[in-house]
């Protein structure tokens, strides 16, 4: 598709901007999110090619502006929907849980 | 996919969003937090770019395993043990001293993580991406690395499933170096390409 | 589910994604070939950079059979075929603006490319 990743040669970007010494993550979740992405893969949820298509059908405003284990877990999660093992719903309903505190 | 609140176009609390998938999916059977643990302990321990180096150091003191390792780079590397996930099939090019080779995935992030561990974020971002293919001496001379007019610079894009890795030209007043020495001078951004290797001193 | 367990850790990590197909499947194009890169636009997943699409290039490389993504990613099978490495020009890609000792190589998958006339 012709989606807002397809951006060999575009221009407007800015500087490429390097951090030093960057670390692998930056938070934990970082880490969680590409060790579930393995995981899944692993467990038969996807394929490589399967795991790349919905972060390029995200919007592309999100696509921009999301670091890049954020753009991970949308096509994680949506992987999982997609061949029946979790529901939009259900996975809104544990975030809200934890955002609430209710769940550790 | 998810409706995109113009207002709030980013995940909010997407952490805890990790959390409650990693959660639902250890419930339903799918993954093992024990086995996600394992992964993180083994990307933070065991890849990094010091496999890479390892590479280049051995091609810098062994002829044959140089011509090996720009023939076949699959085969070479795997000798060593760094083929698997997101490396399972290496291209290695190599330096001169007319040539100079810089790797990048504009489409997504592809890098090969046996040899070089995780991409940093620069490389999976916008400006490179999309600047190194059209104007790769600028991006390079931001740095650092100059390339004369004549220096054919050569620009990898890992489309498929191949995956690339330069091999740096071996820095002068190296004579008589060990391979743990000369690895010493391969750095990350040499087997990118948007580096060069250290001196020695 | 195969449920990924802590003692097969490694060996996944060590082995991967086989995108390489064992099958022998003939190779449309040869290393030397002038090609054409297809004008192909579709709304399904491809790994088809814009950059390149109608731009002529000389194939360098056959790395072999592989998956088929366009084909993969929507659970419509593997569709085996080769994977050129294709060299382009700057001048090629970006016209005027191009250095001239620039050379750019991409991936592709024989269904992205025919021989150039």
């Amino acid at each position: 598709m012709n989606g807002i990743h397809d951006i060999g040669g575009h221009h407007g970007y800015g500087p490429v901007i390097v951090e030093a010494n960057e670390p692998n993550f930056h938070e934990v979740w970082e880490g969680r999110m590409l060790s579930m992405m393995i995981g899944c893969f692993a467990a038969g949820v996807y394929n490589v090619d399967q795991f790349r298509h919905p972060i390029e059908k995200m919007d592309p405003r999100h696509y921009l502006l999301s670091s890049y284990y954020e753009k991970w877990l949308c096509t994680v999660e949506q992987n999982c929907i997609d061949t029946g093992i979790v529901t939009r719903d259900e996975v809104d309903a544990r975030h809200k849980q934890l955002i609430e505190g209710k769940v550790t | 996919m998810q409706v995109v609140d113009k207002k709030n176009l980013l995940i909010p609390e997407v952490g805890l969003r990790v959390k409650a998938l990693e959660s639902l999916l250890a419930e339903k059977g799918v993954i093992d937090p024990a086995a996600l643990d394992l992964i993180v302990e083994t990307f933070e321990t065991q890849m990094g770019p010091k496999n890479g180096a390892k590479v280049v150091a051995k091609a810098w003191t062994d002829p044959d395993y140089k011509k090996w390792l720009l023939r076949d780079g699959t085969a070479a590397i795997g000798k060593l043990g760094y083929i698997g996930v997101q490396g399972e099939n290496m291209v290695v090019v190599a330096n001169t001293p007319d040539v100079h080779n810089v790797v990048v995935c504009t489409l997504c992030s592809c890098y090969p993580w046996p040899t070089l561990g995780l991409p940093p974020i620069w490389f999976k971002s916008a400006p490179y991406r999309s600047r190194v293919v059209i104007e790769p001496r600028a991006v390079l001379g931001e740095f650092g690395v100059a390339v004369s007019d004549e220096t054919e610079v050569r620009v990898w894009d890992s489309t498929a499933e191949l995956r690339y890795l330069v091999m740096p030209m071996r820095p002068a007043g190296t004579e008589g170096f060990t391979e743990e020495k000369l690895a010493e001078l391969v750095t990350r951004d040499s087997m990118i390409g948007t580096g060069l290797a250290k001196s020695p001193g | 589910m195969n449920m990924l367990t802590p003692a097969l850790v490694l060996t996944v990590l060590g082995t991967g994604d086989p995108a390489r197909v064992n099958e022998p499947v003939p190779a449309k194009l040869h290393v030397g070939d002038k090609v054409k890169i297809r004008n192909l636009n579709p709304a399904s997943h491809n790994r088809l950079p814009s950059y390149i699409k109608g731009k002529l290039g000389t194939v360098t490389f056959d790395h072999g059979v592989f998956v088929f993504p366009d084909t993969s990613a929507h659970r419509n099978g593997p569709k085996p075929q080769h994977v050129y490495t294709v060299v382009f020009t700057a001048a090629e890609l970006w016209g005027p603006n191009g250095h001239p000792s620039d050379r750019i190589y991409v991936d592709v998958w024989d269904d992205y490319v025919d021989l150039a006339n």
